[in-house]
């Protein structure tokens, strides 16, 4: 509680020091914001351990007044918030953001530690809302520099904001039919089933907007690149967590649970953004699109985790619930620290750089070694192979996926196997993407002057990315540590038992099956040691002659002929044509003299967001042939503007007395 | 375990020279003899390592790590004997992720070198890798449902307590779906050539064409392994005769190992043969190939369902 | 016949049966796909005759060589006849490509399992348990006839959707009547030979049998 309070506390003050003028204190606000992050991961912590608390503060906002509480699963989400925020600010010291930037950095973890520990809709929306108001600040912040900032900025404006309006409609609606707006009191409130639905249907498409989930995700590619090196961390890493947070609140603990169908909706979403998000991801060469579709591919993987929990606990089959639920948790964590990792590591480039263009990077393994290498232990955690931390967790998943059969009936079995094949697809396309954005942007030689000049980031932005380097190894070699934190938010859901026991080796206690990410880390460096120690013994001990790269005899290879992020993604583009339909055109300008003689000729492809084509497209132009429409009725003449008031005023109250 | 792993090093090189062997009595040549890539490894191993201008610390640590992710592989699956000091550390899952992380470290390798050559064999790696993920995953999932679990010694001894229970249509679905998926981890036609070094035709040969002397040689053997135990773990996941149980005598050991050469051997066989009667696709007709093995993985499934 | 080595040799039967349908789809060559659908209708006469042998049904079971005999031999053969006279040996461009339908297959499988629940739990026998399969084979044979352009490949997907209703009345009762069974079986054969001549009108009028070209005659 006090520890909660002092971050809150830390949070406000680091945000006044940086309105103050001198450059020695703005600095300060960074350490503070990081002393903030400390703090609140560690009054999370404890709240996970059972150390909750809840405290009602009447006069601090209109209406219900503040009303908070932490318990273990909110404890969960302001740990990571806290963790996330420590690195971010770490990174940030020096960043050289502006200063209002900096200022509304703060606020927006403020925002982010009080969404979980809300304990009423309108301390919640109250939090949402801060929440949404302070991540736009900083997605706006760079508008002046870079104009596709600031239709970013329209688009994340406009659909935070639609989120927030079918979140408070579900949520007004639910209060409504309780005896008043705090958390207990909904939980008790007996409703009837089709409201229930249209509750739950509703928050489900407001969290899902924030979580960005197909097909409400258009704002995170573009919003990712738009923010300031030291925010998308945060915002990936932090903000899109309060999504899955939602979901799991009211739909399991809200509304403690629901039909089948509603987690059938949950597992589906989830898997189509899986898929959609990493199809996107493996053709992106912006690297920070490209994080931020792989975003909403990991999100999709929780929600994987989350429906099947819902659809497990829908069925009686408690055991397993609380091992997919333990697995989307475990993934949210894991997702959290590699995804700063890589948006930090990401930011330090474009720092170095000037540039997010994989196709215009490489090279940057001799001039950026640290940074190279911090990004490598992000690529394999987020890529899911063994010995990083991804892989942990989707193992769990399968593994509820896979011991549904005997539990479910039908629509299980007809679920389990379809989603067991969208995660595998889905891991398969996370492996060739992430070997495309660390083969592609940092090996090699470099494809740009901008590369060619990089020079490694500053201590600070190598220490907080260190960091999260740290917490993905740490999480990799021992989920233990997080396990029992993990059980005890599950457990607030669906009691049932600890579902994964063991320290070194984890064993799934309500069906056979371990695996010790430790042993096969160890086996694995006992492996190569043995291998090297081999060819120690075997091999010719001579040093190495430097050679001459294999040209075709055509001369030495320069950097054009090396292939980019583009050609890397052509084939898997090939495979999947049908699903990402990739649009090219080819200009030909001929010579004057002769149509058969080719002056120059002009390749352009690309690979539109087909949702947004096909889906929001339409609706904007719709919105906009309406817009032109109604300006006719605005023509500037005062007179007309307070007559439509004075109508409006008159109708209303026709209306009014007609009814009465 | 250690007997595992020596029988896989050491045996690995003679199963490539015995399917050389082979397709080359059936293309009516002489051949090689079943000991020439031990002589060849020999050969290059001698040589002097050389470093390509431009390549780094990762173009070097990949073949070691491809070489250590098969070793680890080989410990942990049931090849000889199902008890393994590994089992209960990784399952199936780990080591169809194990297989990927060395195609990854190797793709690297040959993304670093910065050659066209380089960069295409990695795309085209990690295209078929990205396709062939959900198969094995699928194929699993078939395969785990009769026993309840995924862990690989557990399978092993349950298939090898009732024979006859291969005999069904699960068995023979997945089996089908993962021979598709062996043959294609392996780089074998019909997905890749081994021998080629044809630029349009090549996937693996690509990713490797700037190593040398040492290097290749720990590739090579390494390459070597990975089908031999990708070859043995089918056999012992369909036919585990032969497989020693926990605590068998070192006898029991011998004749595991006997029979653990001779399906491994007569699998190998096969496929050399079936080779010398095939053309390799194209590489955009692989995925119909691989899009036709995950509908066998999800058939298999579905038939432990159906038939149930 | 004991028990279990029924329901084992019921099961490879309907087992052998759903992968020849799906790898009809696979392939492209013709040629392959007649000899495919043979291999079926070997697997259909193996599971009517393991049922009449389980049954000890004389009639059942000289019923399944009789229907093997017919799909296995005498339909390939006439198909055969038909692909040598000079029908292009290829289903070079299918509607929807090769890879796609073996996706859209794996989603048919999931909705013939789930819509044939009810009807396995009106009594689960070994044998009602495998009516998904024969209903997958008629999706199968129905996305065939809806998505391939040649002609063979139509009569083709006609004969499998007859394999799967065929396969799933034997599997849901003790069998029809042989008289039924003889009248379906010479309807089908007739059937073919319809088409068969027709198909060598085609190729006469308009050299090809491509069935979007049919288009034309509408006009």
């Amino acid at each position: 509680m006090i520890l909660y309070a002092c971050a809150l506390g830390l949070c406000l003050a680091a945000a006044l020091l940086a309105l103050l003028p001198p450059r020695a204190i703005t600095v300060m606000a960074e350490v503070i914001t990081a002393l903030a992050g400390v703090v609140a991961a560690v009054a999370g912590v404890r709240a996970t351990l059972g150390h909750g608390w809840s405290a009602w503060l009447p006069g601090l906002l209109p209406l219900g007044g503040l009303r908070l509480a932490l318990d273990p699963l909110g404890g969960l989400f302001t740990a990571i918030t806290g963790a996330v925020t420590v690195c971010a600010a770490i990174h940030g010291i020096g960043s050289g953001a502006a200063r209002p930037a900096r200022a509304v950095m703060p606020l927006f973890v403020a925002a982010l530690l009080l969404v979980p520990a809300a304990d009423s809709v309108s301390t919640f929306l109250f939090g949402w809302e801060l929440m949404a108001m302070t991540s736009l600040l900083l997605v706006a912040a760079e508008h002046r520099d870079r104009p596709s900032v600031r239709k970013a900025a329209l688009w994340y404006a406009v659909m935070t904001h639609l989120g927030l309006v079918t979140i408070m409609c579900g949520l007004c609606y639910l209060a409504a039919g309780a005896t008043g707006d705090g958390f207990d009191q909904l939980r008790a409130a007996e409703l009837s089933p089709a409201a229930r639905d249209v509750i739950f249907l509703a928050t489900l498409a407001g969290f899902a907007a924030k979580a960005g989930i197909v097909p409400l995700h258009v704002w995170l590619p573009r919003a990712y690149p738009a923010a300031p090196g030291h925010v998308s961390p945060l915002m990936s890493g932090a903000m899109v967590n309060m999504g899955v947070y939602g979901v799991v609140r009211v739909g399991l603990d809200l509304l403690r649970g629901g039909p089948v169908w509603w987690w059938w909706i949950v597992l589906a979403l989830g898997a189509l953004s899986a898929l959609y998000g990493v199809l996107h991801a493996a053709m992106a060469t912006d690297l920070k699109r490209l994080l931020g579709y792989s975003s909403t591919e990991n999100m999709g993987l929780v929600l994987i985790g989350v429906g099947a929990a819902g659809f497990f606990a829908a069925d009686g089959a408690g055991p397993l619930a609380a091992l997919a639920l333990t697995a989307a948790l475990l993934h949210v964590v894991n997702h959290a620290a590699f995804k700063t990792l890589l948006f930090q590591a990401a930011g330090s480039v474009q720092r170095a750089t000037g540039t997010r263009d994989l196709d215009a990077l490489g090279g940057l393994r001799t001039r950026m070694p640290y940074t190279t290498a911090l990004f490598a232990v992000g690529a394999l955690c987020a890529s899911a192979l063994p010995p990083g931390n991804g892989f942990v967790s989707e193992w769990l998943l399968l593994q509820s996926l896979i011991h549904a059969l005997p539990a479910s009936g039908v629509a299980g079995a007809v679920t389990m196997p379809l989603a067991v094949g969208a995660i595998a697809l889905t891991a398969g396309l996370a492996v060739a993407t992430f070997v495309k954005a660390f083969g592609v942007g940092f090996l090699a030689r470099p494809r740009s002057p901008g590369a060619e000049r990089a020079v490694e980031s500053p201590r600070t932005a190598v220490c907080g990315t260190a960091l999260a380097a740290a917490a993905c190894l740490l999480l990799a070699l021992d989920p233990a540590l997080v396990l029992p934190a993990l059980t005890e938010a599950v457990t607030r859901v669906i009691p049932a038992g600890r579902p994964v026991t063991g320290e070194v080796t984890l064993r799934l206690s309500a069906i056979t099956g371990s695996i010790s990410p430790v042993l096969i880390a160890l086996a694995l460096a006992g492996a190569v040691a043995a291998v090297l120690s081999l060819v120690r013994v075997v091999a010719a001990r001579r040093p190495r002659r430097p050679a001459r790269l294999w040209d075709c005899g055509a001369g030495p290879v320069s950097a054009r002929m090396e292939y980019t992020a583009t050609s890397f993604a052509e084939p898997l583009q090939r495979v999947f044509v049908d699903a990402l339909q990739p649009e090219s055109a080819i200009d030909v300008t001929a010579v004057k003299e002769s149509a058969y003689l080719v002056q120059r000729v002009r390749f352009r492809a690309r690979v539109p967001d087909r949702v947004e084509r096909r889906l929001y497209e339409p609706v904007l132009a719709a919105a906009e042939r309406l817009g032109t429409q109604a300006r006719r009725l605005a023509d500037g003449s005062v007179h007309r503007y307070l007559s439509y008031g004075f109508y409006a005023l008159t109708g209303v109250l026709i209306v009014l007395a007609v009814i009465s | 375990m250690v007997l595992q792993v020596l029988v896989v090093a050491a045996g690995a090189p003679l199963l490539v020279g015995l399917m050389r062997q082979v397709r080359a009595r059936l293309e009516g040549r002489a051949g090689a003899g079943v000991r020439q890539p031990w002589r060849d490894l020999r050969k290059l191993a001698r040589k002097e390592p050389i470093a390509p201008h431009g390549t780094g610390y990762l173009f070097r640590a990949a073949p070691p790590l491809l070489a250590g992710t098969t070793l680890v592989v080989a410990a942990a699956v049931p090849l000889v004997t199902a008890a393994s000091p590994l089992d209960g550390v990784a399952d199936l899952f780990a080591v169809a992720a194990l297989l990927a992380l060395g195609s990854v470290a190797l793709a690297l390798g040959g993304l670093d070198t910065g050659t066209a050559f380089g960069g295409m064999g990695a795309s085209r790696e990690m295209t078929v890798l990205a396709l062939v993920e959900p198969t094995i995953l699928l194929a699993v999932f078939a395969l785990s449902i009769r026993v309840g679990t995924t862990d690989l010694g557990a399978i092993v001894t349950e298939t090898a307590n009732s024979p006859l229970s291969v005999i069904s249509p699960v068995s023979l679905l997945a089996a089908v779906a993962l021979a598709v998926v062996t043959i294609a981890e392996s780089g074998r036609i019909p997905v890749d050539n081994p021998s080629t070094h044809l630029e349009l035709t090549m996937i693996h040969e690509a990713m490797i064409l700037e190593y040398a002397g040492p290097d290749l040689a720990l590739i090579e053997w390494a390459s070597a392994m990975r089908l031999t135990v990708m070859l043995g773990l089918f056999a012992g996941l369909f036919a585990p005769v032969g497989i020693a149980t926990a605590g068998a005598g070192p006898i029991m050991l011998l004749v595991a190992v006997v029979a653990f050469a001779l399906k491994v051997a007569l699998l190998g066989g096969v496929l050399a043969a079936g080779e010398v009667f095939m053309a390799k696709l194209r590489l955009f007709r692989i995925p119909e190939l691989l899009a036709g093995s995950f509908l066998m993985a999800l058939l298999a499934v579905a038939a432990s369902f159906f038939l149930a | 016949m004991t028990d279990p080595v029924y329901v084992q040799a019921l099961d490879l039967a309907c087992g052998a049966f759903l992968l020849t349908g799906v790898l009809v789809l696979w392939r492209r060559d013709l040629a392959a796909i007649i000899w495919l659908f043979g291999l079926q209708g070997v697997a259909l006469g193996a599971l009517i005759a393991v049922r009449g042998l389980h049954e000890a049904d004389v009639e059942l079971t000289v019923l399944g060589l009789g229907v093997g005999l017919l799909r296995a031999v005498l339909l390939p053969y006439l198909m055969r006849r038909a692909l040598a006279a000079g029908e292009e040996g290829r289903e070079a461009r299918p509607h929807v490509s090769v890879a796609a339908s073996l996706l859209v297959t794996a989603v048919l499988t999931m909705l013939a399992y789930a819509v044939s629940q009810p009807l396995v739990r009106l009594a689960p026998t070994p044998a009602t348990q495998a009516v998904p399969i024969a209903l997958t084979v008629l999706l199968v044979g129905f996305f065939v006839l809806v998505t391939r352009r040649r002609a063979l490949s139509q009569v083709v997907g006609f004969l499998l959707m007859d394999n799967a209703i065929t396969a799933a009345a034997f599997l849901t009762t003790t069998g029809v009547p042989l008289v039924v069974e003889l009248g379906v079986s010479l309807d089908v054969l007739l059937a073919v030979l319809a088409l068969q001549v027709l198909t060598t009108r085609m190729r006469a009028a308009f050299g090809g049998t491509d069935l979007d070209e049919l288009r034309e005659l509408h006009d």
